[in-house]
């Protein structure tokens, strides 16, 4: 409960992972879940899932599909699914989101939209469902 | 046809018992074939090619990482002969130390060799080529100072440690899974606090103006030099217990 930097299960087997000593520059296109522990200078953008670490120091805009932020980030982020910032994360740039989770201690500054995603799919399956219940 | 390439280390007395064991446990298989010793020869790429033109069905690397390093580039870097080499399969028999390329084709001793060259399960692997050279297992380099380039971004650590990159691993206790046939290279760098970062990439390049990548443990490059992988380059003789799948 007290490790805020425990990575999600789905992030064991990150396609790419760049550690905490290693500086990138320029845009980072990954197409598995990738880890950030280190900096990052350009842009991040993955169909899949990211996490930044505590440590980590990311001058970026950020595209993604779930996005989960313990580090410092300046740069707009577009999260299409789960956006969570933890108790250490800084954000500096507006944020767009599917669903947001945030940790008491995270600093935003920037504006908040939600892309109505995650609306529009329950809002859908509610409408099947409904459908299936006339039948 | 079998061809062995001897190299020049197994003139040394201490090896004549494991050369003569391993030379009748290939003629009780019927395996036995023309050897070629590498001392002596300067022109060993133009030898090899030779043998391959004149029908070599399989080239047997008797020695180890250095012995594979010096007679893979004139196996499939044999453009002329480009009928030939395509069923040209590469064998190993490891004597003595720094033997890793055959141990991630599952090779433990020569005598073990013999039989997997009897039992020829033959599997196709992508090579590393760095510059004109090419590696079957890995590369190294010291990571400070070393900057890596790619198409869109480039990479630089920031403090002392090593980075492999690596086609084929030589056991399977590493923490990364490596796949010789996704056509990947797999890029791995250690630092001392920094821990792991792992990438994947089919080609970059790779600038350091302090130390050279050291290819299989056996051949220095210098940089800068473009790094790439060439895929499903190269057929191989392996056995059960290879790293790879």
């Amino acid at each position: 409960m007290f490790n805020r930097n425990i990575k999600p299960e789905k992030f064991k087997d990150a396609e790419t992972v760049i550690g905490a000593s290693i500086k990138v520059k320029g845009n980072f296109n990954g197409q598995g879940n990738i880890i950030i522990e280190g900096i990052l200078e350009g842009s991040l953008k993955t169909d899949a899932n990211i996490f930044i670490g505590e440590k980590a120091k990311v001058v970026a805009n950020i595209e993604a599909n779930d996005l989960i932020i313990h580090g410092d980030v300046r740069g707009n982020l577009k999260v299409k699914n789960y956006l969570s910032l933890g108790a250490t994360a800084k954000i500096n740039g507006d944020i767009q989101f599917g669903t947001l989770s945030v940790e008491k201690g995270a600093v935003i500054n920037g504006q908040l939209s939600s892309n109505g995603e995650v609306g529009k799919k329950e809002a859908k399956e509610s409408e099947k469902a409904k459908l299936s219940d006339e039948e | 046809m079998h061809v062995y390439i001897y190299d020049d280390y197994l003139n040394r007395g201490r090896y004549n018992k494991t050369v003569n064991r391993m030379e009748i446990r290939l003629t009780d298989l019927g395996l036995n074939g023309k050897i070629i010793r590498l001392s002596g020869i300067k022109n060993i790429r133009g030898t090899i090619q030779n043998e391959i033109k004149l029908g070599a069905k399989t080239i047997v690397a008797v020695g180890n990482n250095q012995t594979v390093n010096k007679i893979i580039g004139a196996i499939i870097e044999a453009d002329i002969y480009g009928d030939f080499q395509k069923n040209t399969l590469l064998g190993i028999v490891p004597i003595g130390p720094d033997n890793s390329i055959a141990s991630s084709f599952g090779i433990k001793n020569e005598e073990q060799a013999c039989n997997i060259l009897l039992a020829r399960r033959i599997k196709k692997i992508d090579l590393g080529l760095i510059g004109s050279y090419y590696f079957l297992n890995e590369a190294r380099i010291e990571s400070l100072g070393t900057k890596i380039n790619f198409a869109d971004y480039s990479i630089e650590a920031q403090e002392r440690g090593e980075i492999r990159i690596i086609n084929l691993l030589s056991d399977r206790s590493n923490t990364i899974k490596s796949n010789p046939h996704d056509g990947l290279l797999d890029i791995l760098i250690k630092t001392k606090k920094g821990g792991e970062t792992l990438l994947r990439a089919k080609n970059f390049s790779l600038i350091n103006e302090r130390y050279n990548l050291l290819l299989d443990g056996v051949v220095e490059v210098k940089t800068p030099n473009e790094v790439k992988v060439v895929s499903n380059r190269i057929n191989v003789i392996v056995g059960k217990d290879r790293s790879f799948d």
